[in-house]
Formats: C-alpha cells, structure tokens, sequence
C-alpha cells in the first residue's frame, strides 16, 4: 500500500532537500558507458531505465579501501591512532529489491563476534530506498532465491514507479518513516497507478532446501562435479567485487618506513592468496575448491550461521563474468 | 564448419593424440559462448564456432592452470589472435610447441563484447583488432578449420583504437596525464585483466610481493596508478592486442589504447611484433651486439 507520492517534477526537490541538509544522495548514474551508483547532486545525472547498476550500493557503507588507523614508528614502540569512521548522512535511491536483501548479512557479519564501526556507524546514516523493477535480463534470478521486485527486505523505503513517471511510496522502517516525515514537503498525497513489474523467470529445477542440504553434507567437497563446473574459473574476483553479499577483506600497512597507515580493502576469496599460509601451505590450492568456497559462503554458511541470504539473485557475477560462469548452473547441479 | 572441428576434436581424443580439447561451447540458454574442456570423444558435439566465441583460450595453456595440465596433453581450437598469444608463450619458454596441438579456426570476426550481439556481425560491433587483423587465416596451427579468409587489413590501421590513440597523442602531457588518472580512477583492483591475460602467467605476480610492498593493494589513485603502469610495463613487447584485458575489466578501463600505444612503440623502436613467430625473441630479453642504443655496450 503506497502511503504518498513522489510526482516526476518533485525528484529534484527530494535531492536538493536532502542534498541541503548536508546529505549525500547516491544513485544509480550512466559513467564511462555503465550504469553504476554514483554521488549525484541533479535529477537528470539519475539513469532514466536501467536494469541495475554494475556495482551495488555495498561500497557507500563498506569502501572499497579505507584508513582505519594511522601509526608512527618510534624508537622503542609503535605509536597508533585510531581514525574516525567518516559516516555522512546518505541516501541510497533506486537500489533493486535483491540488493537490498543484502544488507541482513552484511549487518550480522559485521556486528557478529565484534562490532564494526566502520560499517555500522555508516549503515546507521544510511536511508534505503528501492525501486521495484520494471526491467530484467536473462541474468537474473531473484525468484529463484525467494525474493522478487516486490520484495521489501531491507529498504526502508519501497517505492513503485507510476505510469506517468513518478513514484508511489511506502516508507517501511522507522528510517524509513522519519526520512518521509523529514522530507514530508516533497512527498505528495493521493495514488498514480503502478507500472507493471518485471519478473525473472524461475531457474528450472532450483531447490534451495536441497541445495542447503547437499552443502551440509561434507562429502561433497570432493566431489568431481566442482572440477567440471568451475575448472574453466580464472580466478578474477570480479565476481566477488561487485557481487552486493561479499564483504571479505584484507588489512594492510602503507606508507614509508617510519610512518604510514593501515587500511582496510576488499579481498577475495577467488584469489589464489586468500587462503595461502605463512608456511606456503594453502588449504586451497585449486580454483574449483576457491570456487566451491564461494557458493558454500552464499548457500551454507549465510543462511546457517547467519539465517541471512548469502546470494540474492542480482546476476552480477554472471554479468562480469570473463568466462560465463555461471551460478545458476551450479545452483541446478546442487539441486539434483 | 563445426562439424570439421567436431569430427578432429574426436578423432584427436579418440587415437588418444590429445587428453583434452580446449575449446568453446554454449551456455544453457545458448545466448552466449564459454570456454570447455572435453576429454569423451562422446562429447565433441558441445563444440561451438561463431561470431560470439570472444575468449582468448590460451589461458588455459599457462602454468597456473594445474587442473587443467594434469589431463594431459591438450589441443586448443583457437583464432589467429589467440594463436599470437600461444606464439610467445613458446617464445618466452612456458610451453613447447610440440607440447600443444592447435585446431586453428578460419575466422571474419567476433563482437567486441557478447552481449552487443543481436544476431549478426556487424561491423560497429566488432573489436578494432578484427578491422586490422592480418591472421584471419590462422598462422600457426596443427589443422585448421574453415575456408580461407580474403579479407586483407588497411595499410593504415583504422578504428576507435587507432583514432583514441591519435587523438591522445595530439594532446600535452599534461592533458594525458589527466586523461589516464581519470580512467584509472576507477579501478577496482580485482586483477581480472591480469587473471584474464595468458601471458601474465607468473605464479606469484609482484602486486602479491608484499615484503616489502612493491605495488600497493588499495585502490586509491596512488595504487591504481602503479598497478596499472606496471601490468602496461611487464607486457611491452609481449602484448599482442588480443583484447582479452579490456574485456574482463568490470569497470571499463579502456586498456586497449595502453596495449596499442605500447606496440606502436616497439614497432617503431624495434621493428618487432609479438605472437609472429616462436623462434624471434621479442626485443626486451634479447641482447644484439649491432643494437643502435649505445647505453648498454
Ligand atoms: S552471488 Fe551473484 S547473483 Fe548472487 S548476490 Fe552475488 S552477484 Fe548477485
Ligand atoms: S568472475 Fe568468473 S572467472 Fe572471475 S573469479 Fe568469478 S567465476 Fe571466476
Ligand atoms: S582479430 Fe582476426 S582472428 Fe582474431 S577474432 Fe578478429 S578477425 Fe578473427
Ligand atoms: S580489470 Fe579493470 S578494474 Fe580490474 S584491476 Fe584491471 S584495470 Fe582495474
């Protein structure tokens, strides 16, 4: 049910008002021939009809680099200072249903075993705002996962697009409401009707449960059938970057000999050094085992350890992916 | 056409020549191609040859592929680009050209990317590489398959490629600089133009060197630039313009001017093209008493 409406003219309003409070309003935009979410500060910069964008809107709360601490070496000790998490007040709009799903397992793995500032004061400033798709590729599957265009898992705002190019809105979390409420003078009241919707045909064959099941079973970790599906895997990580649900990284020191930082960066479990040892030893040593670690993390361990979906079905890995792998396919393979 | 490569992927496999055949196959919907290994002579018929077989499969011959070498000997259907890349891989002593059986491919083209494909090889939609190629007919192969090409390339190089580079070179270093610090800025580190590369096949590439750092890892200006000038360092001479970087890269990086640019100099420089022939040795490993530098002597 829409509670308000942003009418076409007023989505210029709504960036100004946000953009006026001193808020970063993050978008979906067309740069270097790709449509990729973007700080924008004009409704025009905003892609009128775009699938989704090549990156998720991860990198607004989790960076691809960061400094989270600043160090001098002295004589006798190492003297280190934290940093302050920088977490502006933004607004994420136009992000899809599926990656918006994404943020449950991102929230529990960075507050699990120790709670990351780094991401939770940012995802504590952040407004969600999706919009339900009216347009697909063959890429995707959220319906193969349990989601859909009309899913509202994690925004806190859902919006519609209306036939005359507005949106209808539905604030859903208290974000959600008081981001309306803060705004109220943009939003508008009455109904538009709603343009249909784009709905992903089903993976033929795809059983989560079963695919749950096969991966608790350990024996399948040797399984030839890693072999046969992800031999041709380069081992890129392209699919790890942009994929919205893959939060690993790595901590590294940069700078002279005396001083420098230590910062925070994206890593990947497709590389051959994720996993190396400092013996040399490396408990992954084939890609097929690197690339059977990647779906054990979306279809196992997110949704066991965390109750939180490890894959959401945006199809952005197949997009990137150099030699189309694919991930429905092992999706099937795993459902037999 | 496909059937020829079929009936040679199986005999190859069948007299027991070759373990595995390196080639290109259909998704499950069929909408685009990608790379398989067939070891069953049963299962020659997934072979595939058309306008959308894009990847550089020479990849797969290098030394980080240990899977894939453990099936034994293989043959690797290829384009006349691809087969350069196989040509310094012999050259540069990561494979021996017996060790190899190449099923060349007669080929008018593919698309620059496969998902601008509707159909039909159209000219706007095929990489620069294709509109120059001089090894449509490929120049180094066991067998070959398909009629010969009579396409001949330009005298002079055309296409977005070449017309960038011009356009580029017509400006001032600073504007240049400007130039590639913007395209770099985008760089996410994810190392697919590397991974995607056959002749970045050193197992442990300097980026991983981490005692010290050589390359910064994170993807501020500052790593992005020397990661991006040294994956351009370590490939002159050596790059033969197949396109497989600028492919792979997610962030549409436009590598191909970094590859062109740098072949076009040591043209100039040296008179030598890479991916040739396996018994020249490209002009950066090699040390000849007449050479017109002196600094060296
Ligand atoms: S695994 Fe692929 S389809 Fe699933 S969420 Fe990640 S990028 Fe999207
Ligand atoms: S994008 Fe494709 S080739 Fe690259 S690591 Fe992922 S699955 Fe492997
Ligand atoms: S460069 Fe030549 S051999 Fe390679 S794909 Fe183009 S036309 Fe074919
Ligand atoms: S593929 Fe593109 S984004 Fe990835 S490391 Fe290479 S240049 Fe950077």
């Amino acid at each position: 049910m829409a509670d308000k409406i942003l009418k076409k003219e007023d989505l210029a309003k709504l960036i100004a008002s946000v953009t006026g409070k001193g808020g970063r309003f993050v978008a979906p935009t067309t740069a270097a021939r790709q449509i990729v979410f973007k700080k924008v500060s004009k409704a025009e910069e905003i892609a009128p009809d775009y699938i989704l964008a090549r990156n998720s809107f991860k990198e607004f709360l989790f960076p691809q680099t960061e400094v989270i601490a600043e160090f001098t070496v002295c004589k006798d000790t190492v003297d280190m200072r934290g940093v302050e998490v920088e977490a502006p007040e933004t607004v994420v709009f136009g992000a899809r249903p599926c990656e918006a799903a994404s943020l449950a397992g991102m929230r529990a793995l960075f507050t699990w075993d120790f709670v990351d500032e780094f991401f939770t004061k940012r995802d504590d400033n952040t407004v969600v705002i999706t919009v339900g798709c009216t347009k697909g590729d063959e890429a995707c599957f959220c319906t193969s996962v349990n989601l859909s265009p009309e899913s509202t898992e994690g925004a806190d705002v859902y919006m519609r697009e209306t036939e005359d190019g507005g949106y209808a809105v539905q604030a859903l979390t208290d974000k959600g409401k008081k981001f309306v409420a803060a705004h109220a003078a943009v939003f508008s009241e009455g109904s538009a009707k709603a343009r249909a919707l784009f709905m992903p045909e089903k993976v033929p064959g795809v059983d989560l449960k079963k695919i749950s099941e096969r991966l608790k079973d350990k024996s399948h970790y040797d399984n030839p059938v890693w072999k046969k599906l992800a031999m041709k895997c380069i081992g890129c990580g392209a699919c790890t970057f942009v994929c919205p649900t893959c939060r690993c990284f790595d901590i590294t020191d940069e700078g002279t000999a005396f001083e420098g930082e230590r910062r925070k960066n994206w890593d990947s479990c497709q590389y051959d050094s994720f996993t190396l040892h400092a013996s040399g030893h490396n408990p992954r040593e084939h890609q097929p085992q690197r690339w059977r670690n990647r779906f054990m993390c979306k279809f196992n361990f997110y949704p066991e350890k965390f109750n939180s979906k490890g894959c959401v079905g945006c199809g952005r890995c197949i997009r990137v992916c150099p030699v189309r792998l694919d991930i429905t396919d092992v999706m099937q393979e795993f459902s037999k | 056409m496909e059937n020829t490569l079929r009936q040679k992927a199986k005999d190859l496999l069948a007299s027991g020549e070759v373990k595995v055949v390196i080639g290109w196959g259909w998704n499950r919907t069929k909408t685009r191609t990608t790379p398989v290994f067939i070891t069953d002579p049963a299962e020659v018929d997934q072979l595939v040859w058309n306008p959308l077989c894009v990847n550089n499969l020479s990849v797969y011959l290098t030394r980080k592929f240990k899977d894939i070498q453990a099936l034994g000997k293989p043959a690797i259907v290829a384009k006349g680009c691809d087969i350069k890349n196989i040509v310094v891989l012999i050259t540069e002593a990561q494979l021996k050209r017996e060790d190899v059986h190449i099923i060349g491919v007669a080929c008018e083209g593919v698309v620059y990317k496969q998902e601008l494909w509707q159909g039909q090889l159209k000219p706007e939609i095929m990489p620069t590489k294709c509109h120059n190629c001089d090894v449509r007919n490929p120049h180094v192969a066991d067998f070959v398959v398909g009629g010969k090409s009579t396409f001949t390339p330009p005298d002079e190089p055309a296409g977005m490629v070449f017309s960038k580079i011009k356009e580029l070179d017509s400006k001032s270093s600073s504007e240049r600089w400007a130039f590639w610090i913007n395209e770099f800025s985008r760089c996410i580190k994810c190392y697919a133009c590397r991974q995607v590369c056959s002749l970045c096949y050193c197992e442990r590439c300097i980026t991983e060197k981490n005692m010290p750092q050589w390359i910064e890892t994170s993807a501020h200006p500052r790593g992005n630039l020397s990661w991006n000038l040294i994956r351009a360092m370590h490939l002159v001479g050596r790059c033969t313009f197949c396109g497989e970087c600028e492919r792979a890269c997610p962030v549409n990086i436009p590598l191909n001017l970094v590859n062109q640019k740098m072949i076009m100099v040591v043209k100039d420089s040296f008179d030598f093209k890479s991916g040739y022939d396996e018994k020249v040795h490209p002009p950066m490993i090699v040390f000849s008493p007449d050479d017109k530098e002196s600094f060296i002597k």
